[in-house]
């Protein structure tokens, strides 16, 4: 039971890395409309401006939820860092760019090698952390509960929890959010209707990318990073769009969810007579995914197709 | 008409002699010689494909003195990222492309079995892996290697656990030739009971193995990984409160790195086993004594056996007096010994060759120890153990194998 529990925490920890990155790809598909491979470098970059800023930051005392300030700090320069050279590129490349999505498509995995190279060549291909001194389990949960949770992992969740409510408030109750969402449903639409879809369009790649930046900071925060980290999790995020229903934010977070918990629940398998090793635990997420693709085509929260 | 018909005779054949010609010259037979290597600059095993690329430089440092074929080596280096569909690329430019006739790779003994099968087997093209330990590289006697095979170090492990006392263990493995290899091996040699757990390259999380782990309730537990997997595990394991489980690893999981970035309540005490360098030996001292320079660091085996893969190269090409692949393939095994005249160094092999000389005249005696290659292209196994005291890795005595 005690041991259930454990994947049950576990799961939750990883998805929320994997809702933050599937959000963000899923947002940028549904209004750039093309599937963005440079997604899983743009976790990474991300991840190493939080790196950068770390130490300067960490002069900054406090504490909260036993991590130094600093880190929040260095947060939000990951996010912004991911956000602004997404944003870059847009304007850069993805805009002057005049082809179809296909096109689009295999311009963003030159965008994610270009990402990675940058990275490599300015960091080196070595594993780094973030230094943030580890502190073990609750004590407290771990003798109530018989689970082990560290404080960076309520962080992690806290977090993600605040980004995915801003970002659902964000879509409901504001005029960018509005103004998203019917580019979203009809960009054509949206922009006769007066819509300045060139800003809107602008907004959202800050909003993906921040999140997806946020993802790279918690990675770092959890294990380590190298300038690998996002494209190796970026088959798995695609994954928890793709079951979320592709275009849907809420589908990606039911998505995400779904596919970080099955990925930590896959030892579970081998307690109940299945003998599955965790290194299938990726598969066994695939594998769960074409089942509910099977029982329904259009994903969690896809819509029909009309 | 004759004459017409001459005339395109006359340039046909003008063609096939200047094609013949240019052929020659790629084959070299002129001066010097170009091989590959295939080396693991990016991805889970670049701190190994750094310390090889150091290595390889004053490899041809001290060739170039002398010179090979009378001209300088050349060494045209690709970078596996430590995957095989990328490692077999950079073998099939090495080969077909820059028309080497030996590649030195790779570092990850799947990227070499996957580089052997795919693109070497079948051609007279020698590959020597730099760094590969899996024992399955032994069933491929013409696949050579300059570092021992893993079924010494798993043995040397299993000896160890059982003597500390410990009965039952958890192994958690690499799912690629080198991690399975080992923990096979490790399961076949070691008296208790044990059980394997597979992990993946390159995860960002693998809470859910430290967690089955756990479970198992093991006295002892043994990593045979590699250096960031093995770091985000150890965090992990901190963060899930097992920090009094006396823990073991493979060689791959040992780099200063690693001890900087795990939490020391993990890694304080954690006995380790790896291929040594011939310490004792004047040329390793020499080898060390220009890492030391080139770097401020101390060299790995790892970076001596690159050396050797490389110096090896050279004494066979030499030997072989051509850079014909097949010639070179007929050399290559025996320059390393056990029969000949025992040198040290690139010149000395030279220098015992002479004219005519052949692989039976020369014994290489390399920075990492005798290499003396058998039938199954392993080299002799010289270990060393280490126990993680005070956050540094602290000498426990060798191991030699037979």
């Amino acid at each position: 039971m005690s041991s259930l529990l454990q994947y049950f925490v576990n799961g939750l920890v990883f998805s929320s890395i994997i809702v933050l990155g599937s959000v963000g790809l899923s947002i940028v598909y549904s209004i750039a409309d093309f599937a963005n491979f440079a997604h899983g470098d743009t976790l990474t970059i991300g991840a190493y401006g939080a790196l950068v800023a770390l130490p300067t930051l960490s002069g900054i005392g406090g504490e909260l939820l036993g991590l130094p300030l600093g880190f929040y700090g260095a947060l939000l320069v990951g996010m912004a860092l991911a956000a602004a050279v997404a944003v870059a590129t847009e304007l850069v490349i993805y805009r002057p760019l005049d082809t179809d999505a296909i096109g689009m498509l295999i311009t963003s995995i030159g965008v994610a090698f270009v990402y990675r190279a940058v990275l490599q060549a300015g960091f080196g291909a070595d594993f780094r952390s973030y230094g943030i001194e580890r502190s073990g389990p609750i004590p407290g949960i771990e003798s109530a509960l018989g689970v082990t949770i560290t404080e960076r992992s309520v962080v992690m969740v806290v977090c993600a929890l605040v980004l995915v409510v801003g970002l659902h408030a964000l879509l409901q109750y504001t005029t960018l959010g509005r103004k998203m969402r019917a580019m979203s449903d009809n960009p054509e639409l949206a922009r006769v209707s007066g819509i300045r879809t060139d800003r809107v369009l602008l907004a959202t790649w800050v909003v993906g990318a921040a999140l997806a930046g946020a993802g790279g900071v918690f990675l770092g925060l959890s294990s380590s990073i190298d300038p690998r980290t996002g494209f190796d999790l970026l088959l798995v995020i695609f994954a928890a769009v793709i079951l979320g229903g592709i275009g849907s934010v809420y589908g990606a977070m039911a998505g995400g969810f779904a596919i970080g918990m099955v990925h930590e629940f896959t030892p579970g398998l081998t307690e109940v007579g299945i003998p599955i090793g965790t290194d299938y635990a990726t598969a066994v997420a695939f594998v769960i995914m074409v089942i509910i693709l099977l029982v329904r085509p259009s994903g969690i929260a896809g819509r029909e197709p009309t | 008409m004759v004459r017409e018909n001459l005339s395109r005779r006359t340039v046909l054949k003008g063609i096939g002699a200047a094609g013949m010609v240019s052929v020659a010259g790629c084959t070299g037979g002129e001066s010097g010689a170009t091989i590959g290597m295939a080396n693991s600059e990016t991805g889970s095993l670049s701190t190994f494909g750094q310390r090889n690329a150091r290595g390889l430089e004053i490899a041809l440092s001290d060739i170039n003195e002398t010179g090979v074929l009378g001209g300088d080596l050349e060494v045209i280096v690709e970078d596996t990222q430590s995957d095989s569909g990328a490692g077999v690329s950079a073998a099939q430019k090495l080969v077909n492309q820059d028309s080497v006739p030996l590649v030195v790779g790779a570092v990850s003994s799947g990227v070499s079995l996957a580089i052997y099968k795919s693109v070497i087997q079948g051609t007279d093209v020698t590959q020597i892996s730099q760094n590969s330990t899996s024992p399955a590289l032994t069933n491929f006697p013409d696949l050579l290697r300059m570092s021992p095979t893993g079924a010494a170090q798993a043995s040397a492990l299993a000896d160890i656990i059982d003597e500390d006392g410990h009965g039952k263990v958890a192994v958690t493995h690499l799912t690629n030739a080198y991690g399975e290899g080992v923990a096979e091996a490790f399961k076949n040699s070691y008296g208790g009971e044990s059980k394997l757990f597979a992990h993946d390259q390159g995860k960002s999380s693998y809470s859910n193995v430290i967690t089955s782990m756990a479970d198992y309730d093991a006295d002892a537990w043994l990593f045979v990984s590699y250096q960031p997997e093995f770091t985000t595990m150890a965090q992990e394991a901190f963060d899930a409160g097992h920090t009094d489980i006396p823990i073991y690893g493979s060689d791959s999981v040992k780099g200063p790195k690693v001890l900087e970035q795990s939490p020391s309540e993990i890694t304080e005490g954690m006995t380790l086993v790896a291929p040594s360098a011939a310490l004792d030996q004047e040329n390793y001292k020499q080898f060390a004594k220009a890492f030391r320079e080139n770097n401020d660091t101390e060299p790995t085996a790892w970076s001596a056996y690159a050396y050797d893969a490389v110096v090896t190269a050279a004494i066979a090409i030499e030997a072989a007096g051509s850079t014909e692949p097949a010639d070179i393939k007929a050399e290559a095994r025996g320059v390393t010994g056990p029969d000949g005249t025992e040198v040290f160094s690139f010149a000395e092999a030279v220098e015992a060759l002479g004219d005519d000389g052949s692989a039976s005249d020369v014994n290489y005696q390399g920075v990492s120890g005798p290499i003396d290659l058998d039938k199954n292209g392993d080299p002799r196994a010289f270990e060393q153990i280490f126990q993680v005291q005070d956050g540094k890795y602290v000498s426990q005595g060798f191991i030699a194998g037979e």
